[in-house]
């Protein structure tokens, strides 16, 4: 067992996240405190409110926070939110602008009447402080050319101060610790967060403390807020893979223990012997 | 369908089906895959960075609107480059002396706030709470707010940081301290690699996903073909190599 070839190993996780994909039997998906805690701040804000996403990822992340993308931007859109959309990360423009655009027309939202997309700009921590001065100098025109001042989905809001909700969607640095520090702590808005599955224990600090008020993490997270927002999607049919594959690693990692202590209990025997 | 998508699913299902075959060895078709990914990303980086800079936020306000006091940003992003020429490669220090006493002054009061006095205040919690009720003692391991709870995080913080003490001989009650810290850390490290492994099995599933949605006739299925082609070819790759090395062994 010990020495296996590793590509064994290899073939036993690719069949059990492919045959659950292919055959999926619908595990049940509890909805844990933290995704809940972003959903219900949304629930709770009144028409017209403010929503701010930030989604600073790139494609290396598109299959766990694209789900929780689209989840959140359905539950914003169906609660007629005015929605601002930005990110942090260069490379994940196209993308970011790709699924606004795609939710929005799935909803029946007008682009710069509804929602907004800011696009990238250069600074990160700069530009959050930037945006908690002036959000007409951070950004003077959206990703299509259009100054932002006079779009009227921007009515009434000039700076960080005037946005309800800021949700980061993050794969790393900048993400959701970069808009607190830099916004929160000092603007005085409500942020909440999503995140990569490799990222989420070093996040755990900040929603315990209150910093952020949820954490979606990793495509589970995702499927819980698709449970929630009442609109299943990837997330959701990725779960029973994701349960199957798991279930195979620990059986996986105990036989190997297994082997280990009798492996080692034999050569001890032979030791003896001689 | 449009052309763009079909190519797309072809392209998409291509490049996986290529980084795919790392798991059975090193190959061709791994590092052209490799190397596409790296020089696309690369390339889609500097023509975003250079439009939204270039033309967005200098060409555009200073030539057409007239903004002039872009020039100083823009001078003191330009001395970096001179880097580049040996005689006036000191300039290029005031550039970073500037993003240095910027970044910091915005950054050190900032992360101490955020990092530091929120993590400890949050962690040095009271433990008994005064409610209209009068005097209340929680303890629910459910709760994150529940006493329990923080007694446990106190003594996980206490005892990690004297693990981490290293001025004091870690004997008697010192050892019992730092075999504890010990037991939080690898508790610490066994729930960042249970959701590291959670992530990576996002991944596949992500990719998976796309495999199986390629592989429909609407898409003329890309998946079914292009993984036929590829396990063919890298067969036919692996027996020239085996004829291959032997002759090279062979040969003095």
């Amino acid at each position: 067992m010990l020495r296996l070839d590793r590509r064994i190993i290899f073939l036993l996780v690719g069949l059990c996240t492919l045959v659950p994909l292919l055959y999926p039997v619908g595990l049940a998906i509890n909805v844990s405190p933290e995704v809940r805690g972003v959903y219900d701040y949304i629930e709770s804000l009144p028409e017209g409110s403010v929503f701010l996403l930030s989604l600073d990822f790139d494609p290396a992340s598109k299959p766990e926070l694209y789900p929780q993308a689209i989840a959140l931007l359905r539950h914003a859109f169906r609660k007629n939110l005015r929605v601002m959309g930005m990110t942090l990360w260069v490379s994940g423009t196209g993308m970011a602008e790709q699924v606004i655009g795609q939710v929005a027309a799935e909803m029946g939202k007008v682009n710069g009447t509804d929602y907004v997309f800011f696009g990238w700009s250069p600074g990160v921590s700069a530009i959050i402080i930037s945006m908690g001065q002036d959000l007409y100098k951070a950004f003077p025109s959206d990703y299509y050319g259009r100054p932002t001042n006079t779009l009227p989905v921007l009515q009434g809001v000039r700076t960080l101060r005037d946005v309800n909700y800021v949700v980061s969607l993050a794969a790393g640095t900048a993400g959701i610790e970069t808009w607190y520090v830099f916004g929160k702590d000092k603007y005085r808005f409500e942020l909440g967060g999503g995140c990569t599955g490799v990222i989420a224990p070093g996040l755990y600090p900040l929603l315990r403390s209150g910093q952020i008020n949820g954490l979606i993490g990793g495509l589970r997270g995702a499927a819980e807020y698709e449970v929630l927002v009442g609109k299943k999607g990837r997330a959701v049919a990725g779960m029973d893979a994701q349960s199957v594959t798991h279930f195979m690693i620990i059986i996986l990692v105990i036989l190997c223990n297994v082997f280990y202590v009798l492996s080692g209990q034999a050569r001890r025997r032979s030791e003896r012997h001689v | 369908m449009s052309l763009g998508m079909l190519l797309g699913a072809w392209v998409a299902t291509g490049l996986t089906l290529f980084i795919f075959t790392f798991l059975y060895r090193d190959n061709p078709f791994f590092k052209l895959a490799e190397h596409l990914y790296v020089g696309v990303s690369v390339g889609y980086t500097i023509v975003k960075a250079g439009d939204t800079v270039g033309v967005r936020l200098l060409y555009v306000p200073m030539i057409e609107q007239g903004d002039y006091s872009l020039l100083i940003p823009l001078g003191i992003g330009l001395l970096m480059l001179a880097r580049y020429v040996a005689k006036a490669a000191w300039l290029s220090r005031i550039a970073f002396a500037f993003i240095v006493g910027v970044g910091s002054g915005l950054a050190i009061p900032r992360v101490i706030s955020s990092y530091v006095l929120k993590q400890i205040e949050d962690t040095v919690r009271p433990l008994v709470s005064m409610t209209p009720d009068g005097l209340t003692f929680t303890a629910s391991v459910l709760n994150p707010a529940s006493n329990l709870n923080a007694i446990v995080l106190l003594i996980g913080v206490i005892t990690v940081l004297f693990y981490f003490f290293f001025s004091v001989e870690h004997t008697g009650a010192g050892r019992v301290a730092a075999r504890t810290g010990i037991f939080f850390l690898m508790i610490a490290f066994g729930a960042a690699f249970g959701y590291t492994v959670m992530a990576r099995m996002s991944l596949l599933i992500g990719r998976l996903t796309d495999l199986i949605e390629f592989a429909g006739p609407e898409y003329g299925s890309p998946s079914l073909v292009l993984l036929a082609a590829t396990v063919i070819v890298l067969i036919a790759w692996s027996r020239w190599r085996a004829r291959e090395q032997p002759e090279r062994s062979e040969t003095p």
